[in-house]
Order: structure tokens, then sequence, then C-alpha cells
């Protein structure tokens, strides 16, 4: 299917200049020649109702979009005007677009004459939508893309209304390479990342592997399921290949600022800067960049200049919150999570915002509902899991608390303190056996895996277990464990006496000579270093 | 990319996509609907004859037009000219002026309002109610920008000649002024203002619907609507609008003002209305975030408030919890609220979570007494009226089942009426009533019952804004219809049960809350209607629907109905799973009615004696809680027994004490069968006399006997009228009288054709071996 690449390229011109005709300028006849002239020079200085009115009679497919788009935007544009000077909570929201019935009534007689090209289309989509006739507007986007499926406007119109994968699968798309990147573009949407990067990767396989596009969705992907050193080394050679590309630049200030990668954000930021400042994504790594640097009153208000610039930005809703979070602002914050949950409904982050703000307010009971809500947007992520285990532990729910904490380890844990907690309660409710399980588990899972943690409490957890080994009378284990627990400041102390413990017990066991019971398997330390 | 169509254009009083209107701080604003109004004070003002009649009724239009939702030029034109004809003309060919002249005509208009600061002596004078509203008006006026004036003038020949485009839509009535007007009627002495309202109110909610789904609403409007609704949610659901209806108008004004946080609050209230708890639990948190929002930008009470909206937060969500049976979410919801009032020492609150503790101990079916006798203790400290009576009210109705004497209770139900009356809790005087018409119930008390029960339903409301709420549909009020259901079942009035019950299903509908109240007590009727007329196949059906709504007793019911049906084994062993239950749990009532089925059951294995203390102990512990009705049933029971066992002197000694009582508050079937045993007495000493007493004690029983075929027929219960008619004719045999013996004979013939139960004759052998 993409073995004529030559061909695609082809396509992509062509259709680029059909777009860049018809003033789509984001996305990509002879009769009537002068009037569709004048009226795209008006169309381009934005005179829309002129634009319109010379076009009024033209009847090329061509001049018929521009006619049709021009009265829509011209109705946009006078909607946007009339909101300044609106008469007041009785008008308030009354304020809409008196085009698009107008333009509907208009566009669905062609429709169902079979008259609209697949420009046309997209824009009776883009009226439905509008207009809240959602389920309308799918069949005409997926008219659209049948009609002209290089044109990239519709998939993304297309993207926005789908809301679940078997609605994606219900749909009849046209057989396109552009298919492809769609359902790419898709599962990445939807959350389904692993599905998504393989679709990217058999892409790239088939000639894109030059596209900044496809590396940039694979980068977010990465991001997506956090995994960030993939995801840094990506935009790192996105940035290579594409210097001044604003997009995607505050995914990857999220990643430097994880990573709290100081040198690296502010050079990112200042770089930014110099190409547009005026961006939402600028305004977002700026603002990332003071939160790193703690300056939260600073970061805030770069990103409510993102939200001035576009109100609907999804992640400046959220990362506001975050700062006021910082800041101790708890109704501001949760004033910011909510309008970004009132922008997107399936953002995880700012329900798990939610949740974090009222677990400050110690309200445990109560922000179990927003964390169970982050949970179920993502179900095998490990800290909404971690957090809903917490809030249980407090309310003295142990049993869903390490329900909880379990299925966060399983699923993969980020922070590698699921496993840990999990062991402390098991202390606290003196289950001992399971409670050393968990332990080995921790201590294999954090020795396996290398890098060195903050948060690590190796310490904590080879001292329960020397004291475990102990009382089970696995003398061995426990003197391993001792000698270990020695190499930590805060454990030293503990170890060296029950290392002394030991040896007494042992002295003392050489003259009685009884077998101890095993009950635990033991703890292989011998293949890992500390 | 696609971004190109959402906003052309950077607006800086969008956020969000939305025009945050209280931009200039501004709630008023100018209207066509105000315009109108202004003209009508103008008239008003500066026309002065105006027949006082007519002046005085504009007079106290005044008030409802300012406050209430803007209304079409119609509804508005409608209600002056009620009013004053005369001055609705001069209004209209004012409007009539300004819509069809220039906007110069508007600007004079305004120009030439009498200024407040000017006219001291007229009615316009700037501290009035008029000169207030003018002073709005034109300020508002004043501060609007040049295309804003032009969209005014727009706006106001749009509505001006919508009056004309569709005329026919005359006969929409008002919907404010209806609810508002009703009220202020109570002084009014006039003609018939108080037909003409009714006949509106039954327009009012069509044309809500029809008024809500053109559009937007403005502030003021959204928050009556929300207050009104709120209330009719409360206190009479038939009223608002149906859940979907209502959701949709909810979801619209939120598309509009997401800001607007009572509106979620409505669709808590709403969903919990269908029992969703996914969207309550939903709107709840919503409404508090955004509550926690408004309070903590109010200055006046700063980090107090903010605080404040999170501990009800939390007690509402308890309250939700509670209301869908989730008791143990309840709990921990209800912990963290105590826990977060107890750090601030919010003792208000605090007192809240204590009573919702109470309450959920109760519902968990734990003894919470000692709890609410704190929280009335410390409500009344606080001075909470309220909770004070509702914890009052709880601890009767603990006392009651635990068996207190009734003049404790009544006194304090007495106490808390006082309460109620000094801060006029209309709520919770009804809650009160129904209360005692309960306890009266239970005490056996018929009349007693039924005449309460009977004040309640007859009661004015005492709300001070009712929208035409003659009965509420609280839960007091389907528990008194219940009880009045009932008690007419019990007097074999089934006519007026029904009527009752249609009532109930007309007030109350499947889906709302309390219905399940009045589902139980039609099923308990027709079960023991079934019951009574010994259709066991009828009765079985109801019994698993009972246990849908009511486990204990549909257990009870179950063991009934398998003891009708011989099926002695499988009843007892529920009958004890059930006495063990109710032990547990204190329901005394089901224990001793658990006691009496059980005896019944001895005496089908003819076990009297066995029966005999089980019959004790039933009578002691009614006695002991006063349920006269249920003792008296007992005695009947024991009197029973004692006739089975060979002493009738005793039998009819003891029934003697339980008679009176059965005929002054019994049910007829009681009735008909304490004079039936009776009867069987007499009959039985009359056997051992000698000759001439025993015609005069058998002449007794005929009598008996008549009067318990009389009660017997009254509900249709043939299987013990063939027995009555049986024993008539032997009785009339033994005493000779032919004729009556025949007839009574061929009745007895009839019923038991009808009855075809082979089973039956076993019984009456058993009589005859007495005789």
């Amino acid at each position: 299917m993409f073995g004529d690449l030559v061909q695609i390229k082809k396509q992509l011109i062509s259709v680029i200049s059909l777009c860049k005709e018809r003033g789509l300028v984001h996305s990509e006849d002879a009769q009537d020649m002068d009037a569709l002239g004048l009226a795209k020079s008006y169309f381009d200085l934005k005179e829309y109702d002129r634009a319109a009115y010379f076009l009024r009679g033209c009847s090329s497919q061509k001049a018929y979009f521009l006619y049709m788009y021009s009265r829509y935007l011209s109705g946009e544009k006078k909607k946007d005007d009339e909101t300044v000077d609106s008469l007041g909570p009785l008008e308030k929201g009354q304020v809409r677009n008196e085009a698009l019935r107008e333009l509907r009534v208009e566009l669905s007689k062609k429709h169902s004459a079979g008259e609209l090209d697949g420009f046309t289309l997209y824009l009776y989509g883009v009226v439905l939508r509008k207009l809240d006739l959602l389920k309308e507007a799918v069949d005409v986007f997926v008219e659209a893309t049948h009609a002209l499926p290089l044109h990239w406007g519709a998939w993304l119109e297309l993207c926005n209304l789908i809301t679940n994968i078997d609605m994606l699968k219900s749909l009849s798309l046209p057989d396109c390479w552009i298919r492809d990147f769609f359902i790419a573009h898709m599962y990445t949407e939807l959350q389904m990342i692993k599905e998504a990067l393989q679709k990217y990767q058999s892409l790239i396989e088939s000639g894109f592997s030059k596209s900044t596009y496809i590396v940039s969705q694979i980068a977010v992907a990465y991001h997506n399921i956090r995994d960030i050193d993939q995801a840094l080394a990506l935009f790192n050679e996105l940035r290579e290949q594409d210097p001044f590309r604003i997009e995607n630049m505050d995914t990857f200030s999220n990643l430097l600022y994880v990573r709290s990668m100081k040198p690296e954000l502010s050079y990112l930021a200042h770089n930014l800067v110099g190409i547009d400042k005026y961006r939402v994504e600028t305004c977002c790594v700026i603002g990332n960049y003071y939160s790193l640097r703690s300056q939260h009153e600073k970061a805030a208000l770069y990103f409510q200049r993102a939200l001035k610039l576009n109100p609907r930005c999804l992640g400046a809703w959220t990362l506001m919150g975050h700062e006021y979070m910082e800041m101790k602002n708890t109704s501001a914050a949760i004033q910011a999570y909510r309008h970004a949950i009132e922008v997107n409904k399936r953002d995880y982050r700012a329900w798990y915002g939610l949740g974090q703000t009222y677990e400050i307010l110690k309200m445990p009971f109560y922000c179990l509902y927003y964390y169970r809500k982050a949970h179920q947007l993502r179900p095998n992520d490990s800290r909404m899991l971690v957090a809903l285990g917490e809030s249980y532990e407090k309310l003295s729910q142990h049993v869903e608390a390490k329900k909880c904490y379990w299925r966060a380890y399983t699923v993969g844990d980020v922070e590698r303190m699921a496993l840990l907690k999990l062991a402390k309660l098991h202390e606290q409710l003196n289950e001992s056996d399971d409670a050393a399980q968990c332990y080995i588990i921790y201590i294999q899972d954090i020795f396996s895996c290398g890098e060195q943690l903050e948060h690590a409490e190796v310490s904590t957890a080879l001292r329960y277990l020397g004291q475990y080994y102990f009382k089970n009378k696995l003398y061995e284990e426990a003197s391993l464990c001792a000698q270990r627990c020695c190499d930590y400041n805060d454990a030293r102390e503990e170890g060296k006496a029950l290392l002394r413990q030991i040896s007494q017990v042992r002295d003392h066991m050489e003259a009685s000579n009884t077998t101890p019971v095993r009950r635990v398997s033991p703890l292989d330390l011998s293949s890992f270093s500390p | 990319m696609a971004s190109v169509h959402e906003s052309l254009y950077f607006n800086p009083m969008m956020t969000n996509g939305v025009v945050h209107a209280n931009v200039f701080g501004i709630k008023d604003w100018v209207t066509p609907y105000k315009i109108s109004v202004l003209a009508l004070l103008y008239e008003m003002t500066t026309s002065k004859p105006i027949a006082l009649q007519e002046r005085r009724r504009l007079n106290k239009l005044i008030l409802p037009l300012q406050q209430g939702p803007d209304l079409t030029l119609d509804q508005f034109l409608k209600t002056v000219e009620e009013c004053c004809p005369q001055t609705a003309y001069a209004v209209k060919l004012r409007l009539h002026e300004m819509a069809d002249g220039e906007l110069k005509d508007m600007e004079y208009f305004f120009a030439t309002l009498p200024t407040p600061f000017s006219a001291i002596d007229s009615e316009a004078y700037k501290t009035s109610v008029v000169g207030l509203f003018m002073r709005h008006m034109l300020l508002a006026y004043n501060k609007l920008s040049f295309s804003q004036v032009y969209k005014l003038y727009k706006a106001l020949q749009q509505y001006y000649h919508s009056h004309y485009s569709q005329p026919g839509d005359v006969q929409v009535g008002l919907p404010a002024l209806a609810a508002d007007d009703s009220d202020m009627d109570l002084t009014s002495t006039e003609d018939n203002v108080g037909e003409r309202m009714e006949k509106e109110e039954l327009d009012t909610a069509p044309l809500h619907e029809s008024e809500l789904s053109r559009g937007p609403l403005s502030q003021k409007q959204a928050e009556y609507f929300l207050a009104r609704q709120a209330y009719l949610l409360k206190n009479d659901e038939n009223k608002a609008l149906k859940p979907s209806a209502l959701q949709d108008e909810l979801n619209n004004m939120l598309k509009f003002n997401p800001d607007f946080a009572e509106a979620h609050y409505l669709s808590y209230l709403n969903s919990m209305r269908v029992q969703d708890i996914f969207i309550s639990t939903h709107s709840l948190l919503h409404y508090f975030d955004r509550l926690i929002l408004s309070g903590s930008e109010g200055k006046s009470n700063g980090d107090e408030g903010y605080g404040r909206s999170l501990r009800y937060a939390a007690l509402n969500l308890a309250a939700l919890h509670c209301r869908f049976g989730h008791y143990q979410q309840a709990d921990l919801a209800l912990q963290e609220a105590i826990r977060i009032a107890q750090e601030s020492n919010d003792h208000v609150c605090l007192q809240h979570c204590l009573s919702w503790l109470y309450t959920l101990e109760q519902m968990k079916g734990s003894d919470s007494s000692v709890l609410t006798e704190d929280s009335v203790k410390m409500a009344a400290h606080f001075c909470l009226p309220y909770l004070v009576s509702l914890g009052i009210q709880s601890l009767v109705q603990q006392g009651a089942v635990q068996g207190k004497t009734a003049h404790e209770l009544m006194d304090a139900l007495k106490d808390t009426d006082i309460l109620h009356w000094k801060h006029s809790l209309s709520e919770l005087i009804d809650i009160s009533l129904a209360q005692t018409t309960s306890i009266w119930r239970m005490y056996g008390k018929s009349t007693m019952a039924q005449q309460q029960a009977q004040l309640l339903l007859n009661m004015n409301s005492l709300e001070q804004v009712n929208f035409g709420v003659q009965q509420n549909n609280t839960e007091a009020f389907a528990v008194a219809l219940c009880h009045l259901a009932e008690l007419h079942a019990e007097q074999g009035l089934y006519g007026a049960v029904s009527e009752v019950l249609k009532h109930l299903k007309e007030q109350f509908p499947p889906h709302t809350q309390h219905a399940k109240l009045w589902m139980l007590c039609d099923l308990k009727i027709q079960f023991d209607r079934a019951m009574n007329d010994g259709k066991y196949h009828l009765a079985e059906p109801h019994v698993t629907a009972i246990a849908a709504l009511n486990k204990t007793e549909g257990l009870y019911r179950k063991a009934q109905v398998l003891k009708a049906l011989n099926r002695t084994t499988e009843a007892y062993s529920i009958l004890q799973r059930l006495q063990l239950y109710c032990e547990k749990t204190k329901y005394t009532e089901m224990i001793i009615r658990v006691m009496l089925v059980t005896a019944e059951l001895h005496w089908e294995s003819s076990g009297f004696a066995t029966a005999l203390p089980l019959l004790l102990q039933a009578l002691a512990l009614a006695r002991q809680h006063h349920l006269q009705a249920l003792a008296s049933e007992t005695i009947l029971h024991l009197a029973f027994t004692q006739l089975m066992l060979g002493v009738p002197e005793q039998a009819l000694g003891v029934l003697h004490e339980a008679m009176e009582p059965i005929l002054a508050h019994g049910a007829v079937m009681d009735k008909g069968r304490a004079l039936l045993l009776a009867a069987r007495c007499q009959m039985a000493m009359a056997g051992t006399r000698s000759n001439g007493q025993k015609h005069a004690a058998l002449g007794l029983a005929v009598q008996s006997l008549g009067e318990a075929a009389a009660y017997f027929s009254m509900l249709d219960c043939k299987e013990r009228l063939r027995d009555v008619h049986y024993l008539q004719a032997r009785l009339h045999h033994t005493l000779g009288q032919t004729p009556q013996r025949n007839k009574c004979a061929m009745l007895f013939r009839l019923l038991d054709q009808e009855l075809q139960a082979p089973g039956a004759a076993v019984a009456i052998l058993s009589f005859i071996q007495i005789l």
C-alpha cells in the first residue's frame, strides 16, 4: 500500500494547492475566475461578507465552497464581536452564529442532491457540529473523508467526535494511506498507546521515517505511557531535525520538568521565546520553567497567559491547578482543575489533581471519588492506584488498600512505592509473612532496576527482614540482612545490634543444636549489589 | 490545526468559550420587558385619575412584576389589563410609539422618566421600591455602549412585534404571578381573584416548559426557576418538571453558565429522584467544588466560609450514601465531616453530623437512643430548634418501639409541638402529626389514629411561599394516608381504601421516594383480604412482592400462607427464624405476631397446652408495650385455647376482658371472631347446665352468632360465615326452631358448595364434639 511513495507525494502536493486555494490555512475550472479572484482577495483581507457577496451567483465547486466558507466565517466573526456587546445575562449564550442555520439548510439541500464535494462536505460537517448535531456530523465527516481522503482537517474533526474504540470500529473509512495516520492518532487519543506505537512504527518502516509529525506523535505516545527516556530521546532528535518547531514542545517541557533538567528546560524556554513568545506552547514551557524554579506565582501567570491565548487549552488548566496547589491555594486549584475537566472530561490528571487537593484538605473519603475517576480513565496507571490505596488506608479499609497496592505493583509501579506501602500495611496488621514477602520483592525490584531512587527505603526493608528472619530462626539470612543494613546510615546501629544478637543466639544454639523451621524462602541477595 | 474555526478573535471576556456576564458587576440589565414595566410605572405616576380599586390592584402588581422573571408582552399586557384596562392601553400605546418609531423615541422615553432625585412627593422617590427600580434601570441604561443601545432597541421592536405575530397564544397564564399573587391574596377582600389564580395555576406547568425551552435565562430567572423547582421537589414532586425534562433544563443552563453552582445541586436532587447514584454523586461533588470557589471569593467570611463548605460537602456526601443505603460509605463520609468540623470548632455542623449519626445508626438497626439524647441536649444548647425537635421525634419513635409509656411519649410530642409552632417548622408539624397517628395505631386506638390522620390531611400548609401546593407529598403525608387506608380496610370499607390508594398513587408515583410506603400498604391489604376469603393461591404472589419491600413482613406473611396451606414444618422453621431476628432487632409487634402464629400452629397439631405458655408470654409482652390491639388478639387466642382445653368458663371470663376494647377499636374481623368465640364458649357451657338454663344460654349464643355473622358478611369472609351458619343451624335445631334451622342450613349448604373445600369438614367435626 505504501509502495508508491512518489504517488503519495504527488497527491500531497496537489491537495496542498487545493487547500490553499480554499483558504484552509492549517490543513491543506476556469469559470467564475474573475469573481473568484476578487473574492479570494477579500477573503484574505478577512472581509468575509464582501467576499460572499461577490461569490453569490457562482456555480463552480470551488467558488461555492469559498462562498459558504466566507459566510460561515463571517458568522463566527460576528458572534465573537457580539459577545463583547451583549445585553446582559438574558442574552448570554444566546449569542450564536446566526449564519449556521441558513448554511445548514442550504448545505443539506445540496447534500441530499449529492452536489457537495469533499471540501463542502467538510464545511457541512463543521456546521453540523457547531449546531450540536453530532451524529449527523460524524456521518458527513466520514463522507467527506471518502470524497477527499487527503484533507486532514476532516479527519481531525472526526477524531474530536469519536469517543470510544467501538465507535471507531463501526465507521467505514476510506481505504487510503492517510487512514493509518488517522487510526494511529485515534489510538493515541483513546490512550491505547501500544497499538498507536505499533501503527506509527509500521508507518516509519514503510517510508515516512523523516516525517517530524510521526516522530513527535511517537514521542507524545511515549510521554503518555511515561517512558520518559524514550520520549526525551525522540524529542531531542525532533529538535535537531526541526529546530524551530513549537508544536508539542509543551509536552517536551513536561518531560524535562519531570526529570528536573533545569538547564535544558531553560534553554528550551529561551529558544522558544526567540521563535514566538505568544504561543500557547511557549507560555506552557515558560510556566514549567518557573515552576521548576519554584517561582509558582510567575508560573501561574504564564499558564494564565496560555489560557488567554487559547481558553480551551487543556494542559494549561491542569498545570495551573498544580501551581496553585504548590502555592497552597486549594480553592483556586480546585477551580482550575474543574475548568480542565469541563474542557475535557477524560483528563485524568485533573481528576487526580482534584483528589490530591482534597487529600491535602484531609478528606480521604471525599477524594476517593476523584481518584476513582482518574483510575477509571487510566486503569493501568500505578499512581492513581497508590493514591487510592493510601486513601483507603487512611480510612482503615485495609482490604481495599491492599488490593490497590498489589494491583499498582502488578501494573508496573512507576514510583516503586506500592510494594513498600503494602509491606508496611502488612506490618501494621501483624501479617509478618506477607510483609516479609513484600519486602523481599521490593528489595529485588529496587536492586534489579539498577538506578538509585531518592525515596528508596531499602534500609527499612532490610531491617524488617533481618528481624523477621531472626524471629523465624533463619539466622543465615538474618545475618546477611543485618550486614546489608550496615551499609545504610540510618540502619547501621540496628544492624550491628542484630548481628550481635544473632551471634549470641548462635553460640547458644550450637549448644542445644535444633533445626530451624523454614517458612519463607530466603532472600537471595548474592546476585545484587546495592 | 483545526482550531481555526474555534475562535478567530481573542475575546477578553470569554473564558472557556463562555461570556462572563457579570464583568461590570451589574446584576440588573435593561430588557424590553423591563422597559414595559417602566412604561407601566410611568403611566401610573403621570396619569392620576385611576379608580381607587384599580390603583390598588396595580400597586399590588408592581412588586411581582419587578422581581419576577421576564414575561412576554402578551402575558404582561394581559396581567395589567385584568387590573386596569385603561392603563394597559396607555402602556401599549407608549410601547407602540417606541417600537414603531425610531431610536430617538426610546431615548426620549428614558429622558422623560421622572428622575427619582427630583420627584420628591411622587411614588418614584429615590428610596421607594419604584424609585429604586427606576434608578437601577436608568443606571443600567446609561451604562450601555452605543451598539448595545441599538441592540436594545432592536430587541424592543422584536418584543413588541412578536406580540402581534402570534395572536393565538393568548390563553397562557402568568407563571410567577400566580404564585406570588396567591400569597398576597391572604389580605385581599376582593372579588374572585382566588378563582382566577386557580385557573391560571393549571396553566403554570406547561407554560414553564414552553417558556424555558425558548432560550437561556437571566440570572434572576434562573434563580427563580431553581428555587421553585427545588421547593417542588421537596414538597410536591408531581408538580415539578419531569426528571428528564428538568435535567435537560439544567444542562442547558449549565451550558451557558457553568459557574451557576446551584444548578448542580438541583441536578443532584433531581437524580436522587430517579435513584441515579452516578449523576447525583457527580453533581453533588461538582456543586461543592464550585461552592468552595464562591465561598473563598466572598470577602465577608473569608477562610471560614471556605472551610465551612468543605464540612458540609462531606456531610452531604454522607447523606447521599445514606439515601442509597450504602451505610459503610455513609459512615466513612460522616466520620470525615465530624473530624473536620471538630478541627474547626464548628458546633452547628457537628450537631448536624450528630443527628445524621444517630439516623445512620438507626438505619443500620442498632440502638442509638443515647446518641440521640446527647444530640437533643447539645442542639438545645446551641439553639437549633429544628435539630432538637427532630431528635425528640426520633427518640419518641424509639421509645414507642421499646415500650415507653404513652404519656411520656405524648408529653414529648407535645413539647416538640410547642417548639414547632414557636418557630413555625411546618415540616416537623406534619411529621409530628404523622407520628402521633402511628403511635395511636400501634396502641390499637383506631379512632384516635384516624382523627390525627385527618387532622394532618386537613391542615393548611404553613409554608410562607407555597406555589399553589395544597397538600405536600412528603413522607408524613404518605404515612398518614397509608394508615388511613389500613384503618378503612380494617373496617371493611374497601371502596374507601381503593379511593385512598388511588390518591396515593397519583400523589406518589411509583418511581418516587415514598412510593414504597403505599405499595407495601396496598399489598398488605390485598393479602389480608385474600387470606380472609380463603383464597390462598391469591395471597401467595403477594408474599413475594411484600418480601421485596420489607423482608421481615414478607417472611411473616410467608409463614401465614404456609400455615394456611398446611405446610406446618416449613412455616414453623420460618417462624423460628423470624422470632430470633425480631428479638435481635427488638421489633416487639412482630415478635408478638409471630408468637400468635406459632400458637396457631400448635393448635393445628392439637398442642393446645403447648400453645398456652407462648400466648401468656405474648400477652405479657403486649401489655408491657401497651399494644392494646395485639393484647386483645392474644386474649382471643388464649380464650380459644382454653375453650379447647375444656375450660369454657375460664375462656368466657378472659374473653369478656377483651370484648370491650375489641368492639370499641378493633377491626371488623376481630369483632366477628370475638363474638363467634363468645358464642362457642356459651354453647360449651350450656351443655353442662340444666334444661331451662340451657335454653336461655343457647339463646344468648344464637344472638352472638347473629352479630358475628353480620360482621363476617361485612367482610365477605365466607369460610367463617359458613361456620357460623352451621353453628346457628345446630343451635336452632336444639332449640326446636325448625324454620330458622332450615334457613341457616340452606345458607350453610350454599356457602359450602361455593367453597368446595374438602378440609373444612374436619374443622367442623371438632365443634360437633364440643356440642
